[in-house]
């Protein structure tokens, strides 16, 4: 089956991804780039980077600029689905939700009414065990942005390693699920060029900041 | 031994619906519905038919009959819910809920209590129950005349554990 991911640049479209591969030819990487900071649907840090990635897999990417009103993102979601759908003919839509019913019934609801399959793969997945997953599978990750007490400056631009996921594990929600943290991939198996960040830049306060990157570029792994 | 019947059409929706509840009983089994025999039955304690994507109907083809002679308790969850509805002559109608909706509990069950929200993705509901829990008006939970057969169809994995822990104890 030809499916779409809807893809963000970090760990869980990454792993979603490469699950999905296992059964299925993922044609295209779907993704929508919200203005507004505060979207519970789409904001992620350095999300521009899926330009770089999708250059890297060799996957096109759909991209959709969006707003990031409440309810009318959704439609610019439905509008960049629709396009995959016209461009690659893919039957279904992948998703990396883990465990927000918010956003999983929002995609499940537009591929419904787009008569599409929708699969998430790693839906209730314990929140450890998706950080391990990432080091199985080669999936290298860094955290580009902490959003919650005691995640501070420290955490931002490192890679999510042996020892970042024990220190993750103390965590309500290791892997972010309550939008603790957001994380940028720059190299997995998928990737035929490892991205290189040639600039960024941190932004903190009070347990909020990102990590920017600014400026990357694809090498040869 | 619990067993898990996987109804999923797709490999990949599998770690949607059946790891989930996998991932909930420590003792289980997981066969797919079109290769469960006797002895897979005989063996489990209780029985779990596991939900799958809303685009899959696949499983409405498949071969349940043994449920009208199983004396083990089954549970079946949404795809599974309606197996259960069809087995034992019961209406599947065209009604989609999606996401968390509140449920109440309309008559006393092992299974749940009170009012609560309940994750749904179906496309399907059960007419002609008797309902043990109602959600927009209509049944979302019930349980078959004198049998310990019950019909979920939303998915306790997401938001309502303690039904699969009732249903498992």
């Amino acid at each position: 089956m030809k499916l779409g991911i809807l893809y963000s640049g970090g760990k869980d479209s990454s792993l979603a991804l490469m699950k999905a591969q296992k059964y299925h030819d993922v044609v295209c990487l779907i993704t929508v780039v919200s203005e507004n900071k505060e979207s519970f649907m789409f904001h992620t840090p350095n999300i521009d980077i899926t330009l770089l990635q999708s250059q890297s897999m060799g996957i096109p990417l759909v991209r959709v600029v969006s707003k990031g009103e409440k309810e009318i993102e959704l439609s610019d979601l439905k509008k960049a689905i629709q396009e995959a759908v016209q461009r690659f003919k893919i039957e279904g839509v992948v998703s990396g939700a883990v465990r927000s019913t918010y956003q999983a019934s929002r995609v499940q609801r537009i591929c419904h009414e787009l008569d599409l399959w929708c699969f998430n793969p790693l839906w209730l997945l314990d929140q450890v065990e998706l950080l391990y997953e990432l080091l199985e599978k080669g999936i290298h990750a860094i955290i580009s942005g902490v959003f919650a007490e005691p995640l501070d400056e420290s955490f931002l631009g490192k890679e999510i390693d042996k020892e970042m996921i024990v220190k993750l594990s103390k965590q309500q929600n290791p892997a972010g699920e309550g939008g603790e943290i957001e994380t940028t991939v720059l190299d997995a198996p998928i990737f035929k060029k490892r991205i290189m960040i040639t600039d960024s830049k941190i932004d903190y306060a009070r347990f909020a900041g990102t990590f920017s990157i600014l400026d990357a570029k694809l090498e040869d792994k | 031994m619990i067993l898990i019947i996987n109804v999923c059409k797709d490999k990949l929706s599998e770690m949607e619906f059946v790891r989930p509840l996998a991932m909930l009983i420590e003792d289980h089994v997981i066969v797919h519905y079109s290769r469960v025999k006797l002895v897979d039955r005989k063996a489990a304690e209780k029985i779990i038919i596991a939900g799958t994507a809303l685009k899959d109907f696949d499983y409405l083809e498949g071969k349940f009959s043994w449920l009208k002679k199983t004396r083990r308790p089954v549970l079946g969850i949404c795809a599974g819910a309606q197996v259960i509805a069809k087995e034992f002559g019961l209406k599947l109608e065209d009604f989609a809920l999606i996401g968390p909706q509140k449920v109440e509990v309309v008559k006393e069950n092992r299974l749940a209590e009170g009012v609560f929200n309940a994750y749904f993705l179906n496309t399907k509901i059960v007419a002609g129950c008797e309902p043990l829990a109602m959600s927009n008006g209509k049944p979302c939970l019930f349980r078959i005349a004198e049998k310990e057969i019950y019909g979920c169809l939303f998915h306790p994995e997401v938001l309502n554990e303690n039904i699969i822990l009732n249903f498992i104890q």
